[in-house]
């Protein structure tokens, strides 16, 4: 590895240098926390973490595969390129989560779309320092530290980066800021190998097997009552990638690709309505077995990174992580409000014995 | 790939999302991890938001009636066209026969200068939108009772609630946000009651469900009054200090026994007095509703019945409290509050009050007339009969959205000039002399307010298709053909002109909002130093007291009979937005629900032998329409109920035009049906 220290103050000639050469993605700063997107000199946050994950950059919510020209009756086609492109500051478990979706479209016959994108991709990794509440990488092996290939990894380590180039074309990146960059020092190595440790043990033990745990004790009726069907979980998760394409445009148009979501009842529903997964619960309980038990069988690896996004995305009062519905639905608290009712009725000189609350799970209407 | 902050544009939540953007075309959506409410989370709806921008239905071209074909035109022959027909009706009938339909779609800039251009270039009040199909009864009957018909709390106080009371709203659905708050203080350990003749999703969360048969709130709402006031728990404290009208009103909610509630509504006593104590002892206590409050011929008196209730149990003006109208359209709020409606200007400033006209006379230099004008329905009516003759529609459809479709299309049919200005075509646009293409939210720059009052931003992310513009250009444009000189160079112009018309939006400006981020400002915002307003109501009622008042039930307009025999009910669902031309187009929410269906009770179906899927046909005095069957026993027997989203098999088809006589909202959730079955 070739190994550099680059000042803060650096960076931004740095990145300055290589984005006179090709796009750079970098985490700007907005508010709330950091947004991936191209940048152009602005601001950028690199201690917070994104929501939407920079995954998006290799399987966009929407890109067009090719286009189709009809001309005398015959189609001819033409495929969109990807240019070379930087994607800068990633998180280690991203890194994971690119890995893992390298075996899923790397399984033969292999997604050309997505390769063309990931391969014209240059990977800056950043080595996590301080985890975020949400963040259990460290307990699913996807972090805090660089665990798969990428181009060039960067450690904060307070006045500057330590810098290490994997593959050539993290020489080539760390060339780009030639008379930008330091000597590495033993204690810069010590001091990075330090703050990994501190960032590992600062993170929840929420283990894969805790995690199947939760799925064989949540109550899935309940969860499926909570969950909005936004489909936002799918949508900022590093590793979901399913899609559909469309064709869009007569006679000449374009194929799209689209990102989908196993949330929605249309993703599993058949031609006739019948559908194998008819109710939230059970496309909520689908989401997390195909992250615990399917993709790993398919891949090796799990299809979890331990990010924590879905959990900060949802808009229901779910714990994403532990599976439990935070909604009083226990009998002890029916029976107090029961009991409240009653002494109520009681004092009012009401005959009228108190009703049990809302029907519990059991004739529940059909929802699509 | 460049990410551009704007503001949802579907419902009333107000979320704040990045649409992405790549090569100039929209590619995904994001949430908004900094907005103060949405705080990273969107419905799929939002998620989606970007997707129907670049449909190739898209119009990009003015397009100019003759006969039966609509011929491209360019702008200058289509604003020509279109100045010179209102001009001559205006010189032939004067300008009574004129009226403009804004939209609730479009931006708050939008809105003030076709409510402008209506009162100063073609004189007349005849301005609506369709607020006049939804919250017409909020504005009435809160600005009676309240002195401001918006949502007095935000929509994150419902968070900090011990008891949420939810009455005529499908919240998870309609406002997924707004039941994110509610789910959460659910959590938290509050009580959750929710009125609905359907199981909703929310109903299947709550410690409580009352199946309120249709129509019937005035009599439980007032029996729940009685019942909070026989258990103690009246804050008489409040009333006296803050409020006028509760005496009578206490007395003619005594009047309401158990049986007739029962006999009307199809409510216990045994729950309606648990939600009297869950309601009244809870030191928080909010109200939210929506249509099914308000779409009633006594909109407004149910409306009054909920402001009733949440000021004799002093549940205004704190954290967790208040009462929460939930707009339907991301700015139907804006559309409101920028006056276009018949009886103000923006602010809701009177048109008839003198020293509002000479303030508005002062600062548009011209003189503006004085009558109110006529609400929506009322213009057609007017079309109808032959006295309105020339109509503008911006961004609506109602020849799908308003009640008695066959009526309204016939009344838009006499019309003599009728242009209509939109994204995509339209049933309404179907109909149009000339139609015009709008910029959609992703095109263009201007302000949205939100159901809570927080007016932000909604920001230019790729430009409009074709020719397609921004409404606020072509209204100028238009205006100028009229004799006006207006002279605006951006939104943030007209912004400054409202800013300075309307004190609620006083410290409201472009260069401020920018520098907020994602929060937006939530108004009353009377200054630049006036940090917006949260709460409405903290220090007591700008009117001085609120006004309780007796409401009486008044049987639904039309009844079920032996020749129609069911009660049809109208609603949403929340994968399509209204009249849908947004969602159908948008392929992951047009694969949800593709096709219309009615909801019918499986005993009902089953006593009709009719199975799941099946075409049937449900059918009104009106017309009737083909929808597959969806067996629901969330729905009562003797219940249907269609969704308004779809043109092959329009609810408004069935619908009716009784009004309430104090809002003119028509009655939409009732109508007498029978249900068929289609043999084929």
């Amino acid at each position: 590895m070739i190994k550099a220290f680059l000042l803060k103050a650096n960076l931004p000639a740095l990145l300055e240098a290589v984005s006179r050469q090709m796009e750079v993605i970098a985490p700007l700063a907005m508010p709330g926390g950091p947004v991936y997107a191209t940048w152009q000199g602005e601001a950028l946050d690199l201690e917070g973490r994104s929501l939407s994950p920079p995954t998006e950059f290799l399987l966009p919510h929407k890109e067009v595969l090719f286009h189709y020209v009809q001309e005398s009756g015959r189609y001819s086609f033409k495929e969109e390129e990807a240019p070379p492109r930087l994607l800068f500051f990633i998180r280690p478990c991203d890194l994971h989560a690119i890995a893992v979706l390298d075996r899923v479209f790397g399984r033969p016959p292999s997604d050309q779309a997505y390769f063309r994108r990931r391969r014209a991709t240059a990977l800056v990794v950043a080595n996590c320092t301080v985890p975020g509440e949400e963040c259990f990488c460290a307990s699913l092996g996807s972090g805090p530290e660089v665990k798969d290939a990428c181009d060039l990894q960067i450690t904060d380590l307070g006045d500057g980066y330590l810098c290490e180039a994997e593959t050539a074309a993290g020489v080539l990146i760390l060339n780009a800021g030639s008379g930008l960059l330091g000597p590495v020092l033993p204690s810069h190595l010590q001091e990075k190998r330090r703050l990994i440790e501190q960032a590992g043990q600062a993170m929840p033990k929420m283990t894969a097997d805790r995690i199947r745990e939760s799925m064989k004790k949540a109550d899935w009726e309940a969860l499926g009552r909570q969950c909005l069907s936004c489909g936002g979980c799918t949508f900022v998760c590093p590793v979901c990638h399913c899609f559909s394409t469309l064709d869009l445009g007569i006679p000449d148009g374009e194929r799209q690709r689209c990102r989908d979501t196993c949330i929605l009842s249309g993703f599993s529903r058949l031609t006739g309505g019948a559908n194998p997964r008819r109710t939230p619960a059970q496309r909520l309980q689908h989401w997390y077995q195909d992250k615990f038990e399917d993709i790993p069988q398919v891949t090796g690896l799990l299809g979890c990174v331990g990010c924590g996004r879905c959990h900060l995305t949802c808009p229901s009062a779910m714990d994403r992580t532990e599976l439990k519905v935070a909604l009083r639905l226990n009998q002890d608290h029916q029976n107090h409000q029961n009991q409240k009712h009653e002494n109520q009725n009681n004092k009012n000189q009401n005959l009228w014995l108190s009703s049990p609350a809302a029907d519990l799970p059991g004739g529940r209407e059909a929802r699509t | 790939m460049k990410k551009v902050h704007t503001t949802c544009v579907y419902c009333g939540c107000g979320c704040g999302l990045f649409l992405h953007v790549e090569g100039g075309r929209i590619v995904g959506a994001s949430p908004s991890p900094g907005h103060p409410m949405s705080r990273g989370s969107l419905c799929i709806k939002g998620w989606l938001a970007g997707d129907f921008a670049g449909h190739p239905d898209r119009l990009s071209q003015p397009l100019v009636r003759q006969g039966e074909r609509m011929v491209p035109a360019a702008w200058d022959a289509a604003l020509d066209l279109t100045a010179e027909r209102l001009l001559l009706i205006r010189e032939q009938f004067g300008p009574q026969a004129l009226g403009v339909l804004t939209s609730a779609k479009g931006t708050n800039e939008e809105n003030y200068l076709l409510m402008k251009l209506a009162r100063a270039a073609l004189c007349t009040n005849n301005v609506d939108h369709v607020a006049r199909l939804c919250h017409a009864p909020t504005v009435a009957g809160l600005g009676y009772a309240l002195g401001s018909g918006a949502m007095t709390g935000s929509i994150s106080s419902l968070g900090q609630s011990d008891a949420i009371l939810v009455v005529g709203s499908n919240t998870t659905e309609q406002h997924p946000l707004v039941a994110t708050y509610i789910l959460r203080a659910r959590a938290k350990g509050a009580g959750l009651i929710v009125v609905d003749p359907r199981k909703t999703p929310l109903a299947e969360t709550a410690d409580l469900w009352l199946a309120a048969r249709p129509g019937s709130d005035v009599v439980w709402i007032n029996c729940l009054l009685n019942l909070i006031a026989g258990q103690g728990l009246i804050d008489w404290q409040f009333l006296e200090a803050h409020t006028e009208g509760y005496e009578e009103t206490l007395q003619a909610a005594r009047t309401i026994s158990a049986e007739k509630v029962e006999e009307i509504c199809g409510i216990t006593a045994a729950d309606l007095a648990q939600a009297a104590s869950i309601f009244g002892e809870a030191e928080r206590g909010a109200i939210v509703y929506a249509m099914g409050v308000t779409q009633h011929a006594q909109g407004t008196d149910i409306v009054q019945a909920l402001a009733n209730l949440a000021l004799a149990t002093g549940n205004m003006g704190r954290e967790g409290t208040g009462i929460y109208p939930l707009r339907g359209h991301q700015n139907v709020q804006g559309a409101c509050d920028m006056g276009a409606l018949p009886t103000v200007f923006s602010g809701y400033q009177p048109v008839s009050s003198s020293p509002a006209r000479s303030k508005f006379e002062g600062a548009w230099g011209t003189v503006l007339p004085e009558q109110p004008g006529l609400t929506a329905l009322e213009m057609l009516w007017a079309a109808e009969e032959g006295s309105l003759k020339g109509l503008i529609i911006v961004g609506e459809n109602p020849a799908l959205s308003y009640p008695d479709s066959s009526r309204v299309v016939k009344a838009l049919k006499r019309l003599q000039f009728l242009a209509v200005c939109d994204i995509f075509p339209t049933e309404t646009a179907a109909l149009a002399d000339v139609l015009l293409p709008a910029a959609c939210f992703a095109e263009k720059e201007g302000t949205f307010t939100s159901t809570e009052r927080r007016v932000q931003r909604v920001r230019k992310a790729v430009e409009p298709p074709g020719e397609a513009r921004a409404e606020w250009q072509w209204i100028a444009d238009l205006a100028g053909r009229l004799g006006m000189r207006w002279g605006y160079s951006s939104p943030a112009d007209v912004m400054a002109e409202i800013a300075s018309l309307t004190p609620s939006y006083g410290g409201i400006g472009y260069q401020r909002l920018e520098s907020l981020g994602p929060a937006g400002l939530q108004w009353p915002c009377p200054s630049g130093e006036h940090q917006g307003t949260p709460i409405l109501h903290v220090q007591g009622f700008a009117q001085g007291r609120a006004r309780l008042r007796p409401v009486y039930y008044l049987p639904p307009p039309e009844s079920s009979d032996a020749e129609y025999p069911m009660t049809l009910n109208t609603g949403r669902s929340l994968y399509h937005f209204h009249t849908a031309t947004m969602t159908r187009r948008t392929a992951l929410l047009d694969r949800e629900i593709p096709l219309p269906f009615v909801q019918v009770n499986p005993e009902d179906a089953k006593q009709m032998g009719i199975r799941e899927g099946m075409r049937v046909r449900v059918e009104t005095r009106r017309g009737s329409v083909v929808a597959e069957a969806r067996l629901s026993p969330g729905l009562a027997r003797g219940q249907l109920f269609l969704p308004i989203h779809f043109s092959e098999a329009p609810a408004n088809a069935l619908t009716a035009q009784h009004l309430d006589p104090l809002s003119k909202i028509a009655e939409m959730k009732i109508s007498a049906a029978r249900l068929t079955k289609v043999i084929s």
